[in-house]
C-alpha cells in the first residue's frame, strides 16, 4: 500500500555524454529489478554529476527497494537538500517509517500535507503513524473530514475506528464498525469489535473476536498485538507470548507486541531479550513511560540501582500518577538504604492507591 | 494501544498489563531436608515439625483432612464434584451428568483453615481444583479463584489449568527443592516448607557439618535482614508491598497479604527492626492466634518508657482494635488485618 514511487527522471542534459548512458543504463536496470546494477550505475553517475537531486533520489529508491533504508535515507536527505521535491519527501517518510522512526516519520508525512493535504497516501501513512504513537484524537482529527467522502475507503474507516476506540469513543466507533461488519465477515471488522470489547473489559468477547480476526488475516497489522492482550489477560501467558511474536514477524514496530513480549521476556528473566524489545518500542514511541518502566525495572532485578533510579525519577516527574513507577522507586530507595525517599514515594502510592480508593465502593470494618 | 492518558493507574493495568514479577523461585536444587538439620538444629525442626507451614503441602495420600473425610461432595450448578477415597488413593470426580472427568489427587495444598485446595494432573498438566475443603464449613465448596465464575464446559468445571508461571509459583511456596530455573522438578521435591525452603544454602552447610567444618559453608544470617528486606523475603510468597501496591488486588482482597499490609501501616519503618515480620512471628513456629502475646511488640514502641503514644482506651490484647479482623469472602475465614491503625467506626477498608 506504502510502497515507495520511484521518481524516474532521465536528464536530457546528459543525451551526448557518457554520464547520461549510465543513467539510462541505471534507470532501465531499476525498472527490470536488477537492483544492484541500477545502484552502482546511479552511484557512478553520482561521482560525476553529485548535484543531481533526481537520480539521488532514484538511487535512494533503490537503496530501499533493496531494504538498506538508512542508505536511502541519507540520499533522500542529501536529495532534499538539493531541491525540496514532495514525492522524495515521501519517500524519506516511507524509510523512516520502515526502520521505525514513526516521529520522523509522522514530521516528513506532516510536510508532505502542507504541500498536498490531498495526497492520500501521505494521509493514510499518516494516520497510521499516529496510531502507533498512541496518538488518536490526532488520526480522528486528521481522518473525519475524509471519512465523510464518497471515495473514502475501507482504509480511512478502519484507521477511523481504530481511532475512536482506542480514544475510547466507543459509541463513535461502533458506527463505524457496524458499516464495516456490513462489508462481510473480515478480519478489520473483528479486529475492531475485539478492541473495542477489550476497552469495557469483556476479555473472553475480545479473545473469540480477535481469534477469528485472525483466522481471517493473519497479516492484519495489530492483528496478533490485540489478540495476544486478550490471551495474557484471560491467563494464557503461553499463547500470547507467541501471539506477539507473530505479530512482531509481520510487523516488527508494532509498539504494543514489543512492549508486551518484552515485558514476558522480563518475567522470564530473560533481560537482554527483554531489552532488545523495549528497544524497538522506545523507536516507535519516544520516552514512552511505560517502556522506560520495564527498562527501570530491569536495573532494579540487575542490580543497577543508579540507572533504574534516574529513569524512574524521571518518569514520575512526567507522569506522576503512575503508580507502578512510584512503587519501583520506592523499592530502589529502600535498596539504597535511603529511607526518607522510600518512605516518601510510598507515602505516594498509599495515596495514589487511596485516591483510586475512593472512586470506588469501600469495605466497612467489621 | 493508548487510549488513557499515559501515566493514570487504569492505563497501565489494562494497556500495558505491567505484570508483577514473579517471585523468586531459582532456589538451587539439593537443599537439605529438615532431618539433615535437626541433628545440629533440634529445637528449630521439632518447633517446625507441626506447623501449618511446615504442611502447605502433602501428598493425597499423607493429607489429614482427606483422611478424615472419605467422601467430600458439592454441588455448584449443572456440575457435581466427589471427593472420594479409593484405599490411599484420593480420587476427584466431577460430571454434568452425561459425562464426568475423574482424576486423583496428587497433593493438598494448605491446611483449610482458609481453604486446602487440590492439584491433579491431566495429559501431562496440573489443574487446580475448582473446589476447596474448608475447615470453617467441614465441607467443599469453590476455590477462591473460581468464586463468580461460570464453567464453559466440564473441563473448565474440573479446574484451572496451571501454566508453567503458575506452577512455578503455587509449588514454590508450598514446597521445598522443587523449583530450579523456574522449573518444577518433582524428584526432588518435598512437600510443605522445610528448612530449605528459606536457608537456601542449608545443603552445603549440612555437608560442611558432615565434614565438621561448618566456618566453610556458612549460613546467611537472616535475623540481619533489615525490616524492608525481611518484608521483601517473607514477602516472596505472602506477597510483597510492591507486587500489591503496583498490581493488587486492592479493597478487601488484599488482606490476607500481610507484608502489604503491615508496610502501609503508619507505624511501619523500613529501618526498625520492631515492626518487622518477625518480630511478632518466629517463623519456625505456628503463629499464636490470641492477641495477648503481641501486646509486648506494641509496647515495645507504645510505652510510657519509649516515651511515645501510648492507647487512652486499653493497655494489652492492641491487636484486637488495631488489627481487626475481616471475613475474606469466599475463604470461610477471617484474616488479621496487617494494618496496624486506629480504626473508626464505619470507615472504609483502607486499601
Amino acid at each position: 500500500m506504502f510502497r515507495a514511487a520511484v521518481i524516474l527522471l532521465a536528464s536530457s542534459a546528459f543525451a551526448s555524454q557518457p554520464p547520461e548512458e549510465l543513467l539510462k543504463h541505471a534507470i532501465a536496470a531499476h525498472q527490470s529489478g536488477d537492483i544492484d546494477t541500477a545502484i552502482r550505475d546511479y552511484r557512478a553517475f553520482l561521482k560525476v554529476q553529485p548535484s543531481s537531486p533526481g537520480v539521488r533520489s532514484n538511487l535512494g529508491a533503490a537503496l530501499a527497494r533493496k531494504g538498506d533504508f538508512e542508505a536511502a535515507i541519507d540520499e533522500y536527505k542529501k536529495a532534499l537538500e538539493q531541491a525540496d521535491n514532495t514525492s522524495v519527501r515521501l519517500n524519506l517518510a516511507l524509510a523512516y517509517y520502515k526502520t521505525s522512526q514513526i516521529v520522523l516519520a509522522a514530521t516528513e508525512l506532516e510536510n508532505v500535507r502542507r504541500v498536498q493535504p490531498a495526497n492520500r497516501q501521505a494521509v493514510l501513512l499518516l494516520a497510521d503513524c499516529y496510531l502507533r504513537q498512541g496518538e488518536n484524537a490526532k488520526v480522528v482529527s486528521l481522518l473525519n473530514p475524509i471519512e465523510k467522502q464518497a471515495d473514502a475507503g475501507m482504509a480511512v474507516s478502519y484507521l477511523l475506528g481504530t481511532a475512536l476506540i482506542r480514544d475510547n469513543q466507543v459509541q463513535r466507533g461502533q458506527v463505524i464498525v457496524d458499516r464495516i461488519l456490513k462489508q462481510g465477515d473480515s478480519a478489520e471488522a473483528n479486529l475492531l469489535l475485539g478492541t473495542t470489547k477489550m476497552q469495557v473489559n469483556d476479555y473472553s468477547g475480545a479473545r473469540e473476536d480477535l481469534a477469528r480476526a485472525v483466522k481471517l488475516n493473519p497479516k492484519l497489522p495489530g492483528v496478533y498485538s490485540y489478540y495476544g492482550l486478550a490471551l495474557l489477560v484471560t491467563g494464557d501467558v503461553a499463547g500470547a507470548t507467541e501471539a506477539f511474536r507473530s505479530e512482531l514477524k509481520t510487523d516488527p514496530n508494532d509498539y504494543a507486541a514489543n512492549l508486551q513480549l518484552g515485558s514476558l521476556l522480563r518475567q522470564e528473566q530473560k533481560y537482554e531479550e527483554a531489552r532488545a524489545y523495549f528497544r524497538r518500542a522506545l523507536q516507535v514511541r519516544p520516552g514512552d513511560a511505560a517502556v522506560r518502566y520495564q527498562a527501570a525495572s530491569i536495573d532494579l532485578t540487575q542490580g543497577n540501582l543508579e540507572a533504574a533510579e534516574k529513569q524512574l525519577e524521571s518518569i514520575v516527574k512526567e507522569t506522576p500518577q503512575f503508580t507502578e513507577a512510584h512503587v519501583t522507586l520506592a523499592t530502589v530507595y529502600y535498596r539504597q538504604k535511603r529511607k526518607a525517599e522510600g518512605d516518601r514515594e510510598r507515602a505516594i502510592v498509599q495515596k495514589l492507591n487511596a485516591d483510586a480508593q475512593a472512586r470506588q465502593p469501600g469495605v466497612n470494618a467489621q | 494501544m493508548q487510549t488513557r492518558k499515559p501515566g493514570s493507574r487504569v492505563s497501565m493495568r489494562n494497556e500495558h498489563l505491567i505484570l508483577i514479577a514473579a517471585v523468586l523461585l531459582s532456589v538451587a536444587p539439593n537443599c537439605a531436608a529438615q532431618e539433615e538439620c535437626a541433628g545440629c538444629h533440634r529445637k528449630q525442626a521439632e518447633v517446625h515439625s507441626p506447623t501449618p507451614m511446615r504442611h502447605a503441602m502433602e501428598t493425597a495420600e499423607q493429607c489429614g483432612i482427606l483422611r478424615a473425610n472419605p467422601k467430600l461432595a458439592f454441588r455448584d450448578g449443572a456440575y457435581s464434584y466427589q471427593i472420594v477415597q479409593e484405599g490411599n488413593r484420593s480420587i476427584y470426580t466431577v460430571t454434568d451428568g452425561k459425562t464426568a472427568i475423574t482424576a486423583p489427587i496428587d497433593w493438598a495444598f494448605g491446611l483449610g483453615k482458609a481453604g486446602q485446595t487440590y492439584v491433579f494432573q491431566r495429559n501431562g498438566v496440573f489443574y487446580e481444583s475448582r473446589v476447596s475443603y474448608y475447615q470453617a464449613i467441614a465441607g467443599l465448596d469453590l476455590t477462591l479463584g473460581a468464586r463468580n465464575t461460570q464453567p464453559k464446559d466440564i473441563d473448565d468445571a474440573a479446574g484451572r489449568a496451571m501454566d508453567a508461571q503458575g506452577t512455578s509459583e503455587c509449588f514454590g511456596c508450598h514446597s521445598t527443592n522443587g523449583i530450579f530455573q523456574r522449573k518444577l522438578h518433582i524428584d526432588p521435591m518435598i512437600p510443605g516448607i522445610q528448612c530449605g525452603r528459606c536457608h537456601e544454602s542449608a545443603q552445603l552447610h549440612a555437608q560442611a557439618a558432615k565434614a565438621g567444618d561448618t566456618r566453610s559453608s556458612p549460613m546467611k544470617k537472616l535475623f540481619q535482614l533489615t525490616t524492608e528486606e525481611t518484608s521483601d523475603f517473607c514477602g516472596q510468597c505472602h506477597r510483597t508491598w510492591a507486587q500489591i501496591a503496583a498490581g493488587g488486588p486492592s479493597g478487601i482482597g488484599n488482606v490476607r497479604f500481610q507484608p502489604y499490609r503491615l508496610a502501609n501501616s503508619k507505624c511501619y519503618d523500613a529501618t526498625d527492626s520492631r515492626i518487622s515480620c518477625v518480630a511478632c512471628h518466629d517463623p519456625h513456629q505456628a503463629v499464636i492466634a490470641t492477641p495477648q502475646p503481641y501486646t509486648a511488640k506494641c509496647q515495645a514502641c507504645h510505652s510510657t518508657a519509649a516515651k511515645s503514644k501510648i492507647c487512652p482506651v486499653a493497655t494489652g490484647d492492641c491487636a484486637t482494635c488495631h488489627m481487626p479482623k475481616y471475613d475474606l469472602p469466599g475463604t470461610h475465614f477471617r484474616f488479621t488485618d496487617h494494618q496496624i491503625r486506629i480504626v473508626k467506626a464505619g470507615a472504609p477498608y483502607p486499601n
